[in-house]
């Protein structure tokens, strides 16, 4: 806070000592007072006689002598106040008094003042000096593929976009551009795959767009300690093609496109969360570039550490408004040698939240466990992606699996017994049963989001708009959540499909409404969202903040919570270069859309 | 902002006034001659003078400014030699702080007496030493979160350091209070709040005790993952981010905690999340906090994920000759995908010590290199697919003695030996050297690497004739070397076990693996592990969230650049 306000003064002070202010008044002062000055004695002998004019003068010279010795002590006294004042001045701005800024460890929002950003043109015409030609982009295209996407849920103003483009290779590249963008004070929003949906790359401050999609190698492979250094631009999927000839998997599962710097952004995760983690779990260190340009490594690969404080796990989920990812080192599992996956459709949304509440509680080990609502199942189906018909029930798809055939099945045994317990049926427990149906299944649940989207172009046209929520509560609150969230959705007639990480209580619900509905969709979310604080959970599992939830986030920790996060960023970024008014708000004026 | 404008011009004020009324003294005088003198000397001068003096204040503010800090004002880091010496409290104001804070907390949370001062300044084993004066001014018992809440507020406004204390079972010194302060023994907060079995997460304050959680968790067939030295408590575990041999299965505290309650050091007090399984709500809080060693804040609850505890245990136990074998055999049970609840290592010379004491129980030891695996599996049958696959790795790695404990209390037997290790250790140190003294030491690296380090390390101690075992976690590549010497060896041991950890840093490793950094030597090596770019990075956070320093300081890294404190040197 302490800073912030110095800004403040500083920026006062600069005002003040502009020439415009004091000098100038002080220079136009002294003529007036001059002429004045001069101008009396003219008048006097205009006016009165010779003998009055004597008297005056002689009376002016006993006075004007006591007069001025007046003035030289008080002059003497002033110059001395004077100096004292500004030796005074200068030591409360050295150090600013406790009293006045007291050293709290929160930064209100109401405590800071709107940042203030310098012209983009002056870094990019540095970063030409240094950088590649085609590493520069202000092309239109370019800008306008870094500004927005369809599916997210908050858009950009057409005002909102990157003064351009670049395109770093090296770490040091990166720690160069935000050296010069750290001088001119201008925004930097770091870019990987552009797959998020809550706005993380909207460009509001516009500024330079860094997009790390060059920085794309796999940098080491350590098999023995089962961990991998790669660098920020590789795709999760290319991690996963990679890994998987050789028996190794890469935990998170995030949508199709991501790539491992936002992941690391978002702390994303997936379907495989509830059995490997999310990202805060399987990143072991992090490459990171400060907001000045200094690069600073969190750790170096030990499986665990207790040395000094988790860096590492502050940049994961900081969504690049602490600092740019550039490399990471990553933890690996071990592919399960023999995996079913089974499909289970209940009767009724409840008995399959249920069913999923047991087998959490069983503590039977299963690799994925996923609900979709029979909304979900029926755009599945409607899809085209799959080529069987699925019942258009509440669906659980599981992944099952160990390293004997043996451990495959008894756990699969335990599984049946718990969906049997709640009503699923004995015929609808069924495995895939082939590898093609496996991957197919699994793909038709990455590609909910997509799905949903087609289903609702096929009523609303091109119109057609997606919100998504994320949230995530206790295991035992999820069949209440979700019931009511159905119930909700269902009350208000909106176009929508549910899709659950049941295993970590994190549910998606894709909303498609027309642009119009706009506030009717935004009121829904907002009550769902009230429900799930209310039931202990979080407005975001694995999606993160962005611009959209930010509000969300006050009130799921309270201001104080946020204070802190704003102190931390204000500590790390003062500047606040850094992807500006994500995860929290920075700025007081900031417009309300 | 507003008040500095205000205050500094209104000594000017005073002064422009006294000048004021001279003038128009001046002027009362000359309003005889003239009228229009009263415009000359009302207006302009005072406008003048008014002029000039703001041109000075700004000219000081600029100037304040802009030598403040310079430096550091818009920079992600903070560098050491940047700061200034640290200042606490005076005696007087001390005093007077605890009279106020015995007013909020009652006589009986309070205490100055000898005892329990020496009981907070350092652990009985003295492997880190408090210096002679490095005893806390009085120890405090608050028993709810407001107390704390206030006591901090008390320690904040009179800037004395304050030192939150658990258990007391640390080892790098994490609760001598180098500057003196105030010692907050939480110890006293030791309730369980809320079991939520269905949603496998409790609630608990921070002094209690793991065991005991584990011991009320038992009916509900949960645990709580880590598993350090007995007597830890919630609080230090989470401070220290502590782990044990649970770690390879349900990893380290930091992976074990879904919320935090938090005092910080203005007093305030912050939730860091809600109890959901995951969430990426904003910063990670929650994991700041941990490991943070009681720099940044208070732990005052705590919300811990909890696991469904395995059935069907048992402990498999087999022998090498080479450590390099039992370490591939490690690496190859991983590749096959066999999911252990807990490896551990310990060396021949550590079985050498079980072995001449006779402290294995009736079990058989030999004293050869022994590792220990715990394996469970839903049912008997994929338990023994697990086991036939596990006799298999170790054949395959020269293993020797593979044997399976399924009997309760001979796995109890089995896991105690593991359990007090230490203890085990320094009684045979003992025997031979009634002097002896110990040292524990926590370094860890990428698995491949671990018997590298062992070996080497080995290599090294038998050169500088010091006696030593090994034991570790090896799923993690976690190992302790307890280093065992006569008081004239301390200078040689110290070398050793810096170069052990150096070798450890080479070998991308980190200097701790669970005991934390403390004021130890770690604190340079922890600088040399990390970069010092990344400790000033530390510092920047440190700073922004306890301006004044008064957590816990001088721990993990210095804060102070005029601070000198070599944990070994005797002042």
């Amino acid at each position: 806070m302490a800073r912030s306000k110095l800004l403040s003064l500083w920026q006062l002070s600069k005002t003040a000592a502009a020439p415009g202010a004091g000098t100038r008044r002080f220079a136009t002062s002294i003529p007036r007072w001059n002429e004045a000055k001069t101008a009396q004695p003219g008048k006097e002998t205009a006016n009165g006689n010779d003998k009055g004019g004597e008297k005056n003068e002689n009376e002016d010279k006993k006075k004007g002598g006591f007069g001025q010795s007046i003035l030289a002590n008080t002059a003497i006294l002033v110059f001395g106040a004077l100096i004292g004042t500004s030796w005074a001045s200068f030591n409360l701005c050295k150090e600013p008094p406790e009293f006045l800024f007291p050293h709290t460890s929160t930064l209100p929002l109401a405590s800071t003042l709107s940042p203030l950003y310098g012209d983009s043109k002056l870094v990019i015409e540095e970063l030409k000096g240094f950088l590649k030609e085609d590493q520069v982009s202000e092309a239109k295209d370019d800008i306008n593929n870094h500004s927005d996407s369809f599916f997210s849920t908050d858009h950009p103003t057409p005002d909102e976009h990157p003064d351009a483009v670049v395109y770093p290779e090296t770490t040091e590249q990166v720690s160069q551009i935000m050296q010069a963008a750290h001088k001119h004070h201008v925004p930097i929003v770091p870019f990987t795959g552009g797959t998020s949906l809550e706005g993380h790359y909207i460009t509001t401050r516009r500024g330079i767009c860094l997009d790390m999609s060059r920085m794309n190698k796999i940098v080491a492979l350590h098999k023995e300690d089962l961990d991998i250094v790669v660098q920020p631009g590789v795709g999760w999927e290319d991690l996963r093609d990679y890994l998987q000839p050789l028996g190794l998997i890469f935990g998170p599962d995030p949508g199709p496109g991501a790539a491992i710097g936002g992941m690391c952004g978002t702390s994303c995760s997936g379907t495989n969360a509830a059995r490997y983690g999310t990202m805060r779990e399987n990143v072991v260190s992090l490459t990171v570039v400060l907001a000045d340009g200094t690069v600073v490594k969190t750790r170096r690969r030990p499986r665990k550490t207790a040395a000094g404080y988790n860096l590492t796990n502050l940049f994961v989920g900081s969504e690049g408004t602490l600092g740019v990812v550039t490399e990471a080192t990553l933890k690996l599992n071990v592919l399960p040698k023999f995996e079913n996956v089974a499909v289970v459709s209940f009767p009724s949304m409840s008995d399959a939240a249920d069913a999923v509440a047991k087998v959490v509680q069983s503590g039977v080990q299963f690799n994925a466990m996923e609900l979709l609502d029979a909304q979900m199942m029926k755009f599945v189906n409607e899809s085209g992606s799959v080529t069987k018909n699925y019942d258009e029930k509440p669906t659980l798809m599981f992944k099952l699996g160990g390293n004997s055939i043996k451990v495959a099945d008894s756990i699969t045994n335990d599984i049946k017994d718990i969906c049997n317990e709640c009503h699923c049926g004995k015929k609808n427990f069924r495995f895939a049963s082939s590898d093609e149906e496996k991957e197919e299944l699994w793909t038709a649940r990455k590609v909910a989001l997509w799905s949903t989207i087609d289903a609702g172009r096929e009523v609303y046209g091109e119109d057609a708009q997606v919100w998504t929520t994320d949230v995530a509560v206790p295991i035992s609150k999820l069949v209440q959540s979700l019931v009511d969230t159905r119930k909700i959705l269902d009350d208000e007639k909106m176009m929508s499909s549910i899709v659950s990480h049941a295993g970590d209580g994190n549910y998606h619900t894709f909303i498609v409404y027309p642009k119009k509905d706009h506030d009717r969709v935004r009121q829904v979310v907002q009550h769902m969202v009230t429900r799930a604080l209310e039931l202990d959970g979080t407005v975001t599992g694995e999606h993160g903040v962005g611009i959209g939830k930010r509000e969300y986030l006050r009130e799921e920790l309270g201001d104080v919570g946020v204070n802190v996060m704003r102190k931390i960023k204000f500590a790390l970024d003062p500047l606040l270069i850094l992807n500006p008014d994500k995860v929290i708000q920075v700025d007081p004026e900031e417009k309300k859309k | 902002m507003f008040l500095v404008r205000r205050r500094a011009p209104s000594s000017l004020r005073a002064l422009s006034g006294g000048f004021k009324r001279c003038v128009s003294q001046q002027q009362g005088d000359e309003k005889q001659h003239s009228n229009d003198a009263k415009y000359l000397s009302t207006q302009t001068p005072i406008f003048k003078i008014f002029a000039i003096s703001s041109a000075f204040l700004s000219l000081g503010f600029a100037l304040g400014f802009v030598l403040a800090d310079k430096k550091d004002s818009t920079s992600s880091t903070t560098k050491l030699k940047d700061l200034k010496p640290l200042v606490y409290a005076s005696k007087d104001r001390v005093s007077y702080a605890l009279s106020k804070i015995a007013k909020i907390v009652g006589d009986e949370k309070i205490t100055v007496m000898d005892s329990e001062l020496k009981l907070h300044s350092q652990d009985p084993s003295k492997f880190i030493q408090a210096k002679t004066g490095e005893k806390p001014y009085a120890v405090v018992y608050p028993t709810t979160i407001e107390e704390v809440s206030k006591v901090v507020k008390v320690c904040y406004d009179a800037c004395i350091p304050v030192i939150p204390y658990s258990g007391g079972t640390s080892i790098e010194g994490h609760y001598i209070p180098t500057r003196k302060g105030i010692s907050i023994d939480v110890s006293r907060m030791d309730k369980i709040l809320d079991i939520h079995k269905d949603d496998l997460d409790v609630i608990v304050q921070p002094g209690v005790e793991w065991s005991y959680l584990n011991e009320e968790l038992e009916p509900y067939g949960l645990m709580f993952g880590p598993d350090p030295a007995p007597g830890a408590l919630i609080g230090g575990i989470l401070g220290t981010n502590a782990s044990g041999t649970n770690a390879v299965r349900y990893g380290a505290a930091k992976d074990n905690i879904l919320s935090l309650k938090v005092v910080l050091a203005d007093g305030t007090v912050i939730k860091t999340r809600q109890r959901p399984r995951k969430s990426s709500n904003g910063y990670n809080l929650t994991n700041l906090f941990v490991g943070s060693e009681g720099t940044l804040g208070i732990i005052v609850e705590a919300t811990l994920k909890l696991h469904v505890k395995p059935q069907n245990e048992v402990i498999t136990m087999m022998n090498f000759k080479e450590i390099g074998d039992a370490s591939r055999a490690v690496t190859e049970l991983f590749k096959n995908g066999i999911s252990c609840n807990a490896v551990e290592f310990m060396d021949n010379r550590q079985m050498t010590a079980v072995v001449e004491m006779g402290t294995g129980g009736e079990h058989k030891w030999s004293s050869d290199h022994l590792l220990l695996l715990k394996l469970s599996a839903v049912d008997d049958s994929a338990l023994n697919s697990i086991l036939s696959r596990v006799e298999d790795v170790g054949k395959n790695n020269n293993a020797f003695n593979i044997q399976v404990a399924k009997d309760k209390e001979e796995m109890e037997d089995i896991w105690r030996v593991r359990k007090t290790l230490l203890w085990n250790s320094l009684g045979w140190a003992k025997k031979f050297k009634p002097n002896a003294m110990v040292l524990p030491t926590d370094v860890c690296v990428p698995m491949s690497r671990l018997p590298e380090l062992i070996t080497k390390t080995m290599e090294k101690m038998e050169k500088a004739d010091l006696l030593a075992t090994a034991a570790g976690h090896a799923g993690d590549g976690n190992v302790h070397v307890l280093v065992i010497f006569e008081p004239e060896q301390v200078a040689e041991a110290h070398r050793i076990i810096n170069e052990m950890s150096t070798m450890a840093i080479e070998l991308d490793g980190t200097v701790s693996g669970e005991h934390g950094i403390g004021v130890s030597e770690k604190r340079e090596l922890l600088e040399k592990e990390l970069g010092t770019d990344t400790i000033d990075l530390m510092r920047t956070i440190k700073f922004a969230l306890d301006k004044k320093a008064i957590f816990n300081p001088d721990h993990i890294f210095k804060i102070d650049p005029s601070e000198k404190r070599h944990p070994f040197d005797d002042q």
